[in-house]
């Protein structure tokens, strides 16, 4: 599993990062680091409910 | 009272969509005991998705209200069309210049922002953690050792709120009580009350700058001083619109927020069960508590016509997006009316949409968070006490007065 981020609608609401701090990482701003995420089987459940959080829907889910 | 002007609908606005609804005179929304604004502002989702509401704004202007939360996070997310420069504090003076950032557009805005985002990030909050956590002990244990009850916004959720304000400025809390008639008589005062305080608030904030220019510590605003925007220092102007907007958006929000959640709880003696017996679900409690009582709305002014979901906007009309309205979306939230403490998935708007998402988001979350902590490990079942009554009240931000809780 990818999330697909992307980084011109993240307003830096970090709530992806609230769910999951080791997937999603935040810059010094508190905003989504670019590059889009390999996800680990292990932490799909989590990645996906982080994904889901983002008001601004800028985190895609690619299976 | 607030003494509207009258506002005559313009002309390019189809009587058809003009609606009655208004966040400042609708029912429940003047002060009310026992009320529930934020449900009663709801009733606008038996209606269309966009209105025009013809006195609508603290000084009885109208906005087109946008009524689904996909259509706020459309207008909130694209500040070419609907810009937030208004000026709303300072042209109660009768002047023009912006808070900052919140009333700048792309791209001084993404300057500031980048400024200031570091001040108030996730990871810079947890570091603030334990000062928060010690002033909520601090008057919460104050309030358990004086009686069986209290008045919540006046004994804990404006001191502590101002507290973590002033410690963020750095400064002492001696003027405590001054700042807190200051913000009230501002976001709540009558139309000489407002200006006076808007202009003492002003002296404060030149005066602080100047003694920081002169002595710098470690504190915000010698940060603010200090800082460079494409490499040239700040200018008294942006100086000042700055630690206005930090006064106005630090003080009143967090606190009416704290109240609310108080309120609900008084009124929900099983929610408090759950909560006090697993502190764990504070944090997904507080998130469905920031959906169902939430205080502000944004407003836009739009740059230029644009036809919305069959609206005809005009350049220069407002457009209201209402926190409480997105939040009680059917569309976006299953039985929105439910206030249910364990709800997931809960992508509220509380803090807005867009480049303007509230810059102290992370900080207000965690002060409140912290003393519903606090507050159920300290405070047994509680209710509101007999024979009082809450008073609450819509408008520019919603709030609650003469909470008084019980625990006799």
């Amino acid at each position: 599993m990818k999330i697909i981020v992307h980084n011109d609608k993240c307003q830096g609401h970090a709530r992806c990062w609230a769910m999951a701090p080791h997937i999603f990482d935040l810059d010094d701003e508190g905003y989504i680091k670019p590059g889009d995420i390999e996800v680990a089987e292990a932490d799909e459940k989590l990645a996906w409910k982080g994904a889901k959080s983002c008001p601004e829907r800028a985190l895609e889910i690619e299976k | 009272m607030e003494t509207f002007a009258t506002s005559p609908i313009p002309a390019h606005v189809p009587l058809a969509m003009v609606g009655d609804f208004s966040l400042f005179s609708s029912p429940g929304m003047q002060p009310t005991p026992n009320g529930d604004p934020q449900a009663a502002a709801a009733v606008v989702h038996e209606g269309p998705r966009i209105f025009y509401s013809p006195v609508n704004t603290r000084d009885g202007r109208g906005t087109w209200v946008i009524t689904r939360a996909q259509d706020q996070r459309r207008v909130l997310q694209d500040p070419e069309t609907f810009s937030s420069h208004r000026s709303i504090f300072a042209s109660a003076l009768g002047e023009s210049w912006p808070m900052i950032p919140l009333e700048l557009d792309p791209p001084d805005h993404g300057k500031f922002r980048s400024l200031l985002n570091p001040l108030l990030s996730p990871k810079r909050v947890m570091a603030l953690e334990s000062a928060v956590r010690e002033r909520a002990v601090f008057l919460i244990d104050r309030i358990a050792a004086a009686g069986t009850s209290c008045h919540v916004m006046e004994d804990f959720a404006f001191p502590f709120a101002v507290n973590i304000f002033l410690r963020f400025l750095g400064l002492p809390d001696d003027r405590l009580d001054e700042f807190v008639t200051w913000a009230n008589e501002l976001l709540h005062g009558d139309n000489v009350q407002r200006p006076a305080a808007a202009r003492t608030i002003i002296a404060f904030i030149d005066e602080l700058a100047a003694e920081r220019r002169k002595r710098p510590v470690d504190d915000f605003m010698s940060f603010l001083v200090q800082s460079k925007i494409d490499d040239r220092p700040l200018t008294d102007t942006e100086i000042r619109g700055t630690g206005v907007l930090l006064f106005v958006a630090g003080l009143d929000t967090v606190a009416a927020a704290i109240g609310f959640d108080l309120n609900y709880l008084a009124r929900h003696p099983q929610d408090q069960e759950m909560l006090r017996g697993e502190p764990s679900r504070i944090v997904l409690a507080a998130e469905e508590l920031l959906r169902a009582y939430p205080t502000v709305q944004m407003i836009r002014v739009a740059t230029k016509d644009i036809d919305f979901e069959g609206a005809p906007i005009r350049k220069g009309d407002y457009v209201s997006c209402a926190t409480m309205i997105a939040n009680r979306d059917p569309l976006e939230f299953p039985h929105p009316e439910k206030i249910d403490l364990t709800r997931e998935d809960n992508r509220h708007t509380a803090f807005a949409y867009g480049p303007h998402r509230c810059l102290g988001s992370h900080l207000a979350r965690r002060e409140i968070v912290v003393g519903l902590e606090e507050w159920l490990k300290r405070i047994p079942p509680f209710r509101i006490k007999e024979g009082t009554s809450p008073v609450t009240f819509g408008g520019h931000v919603f709030g609650i007065e003469n909470l008084i809780l019980d625990w006799s």
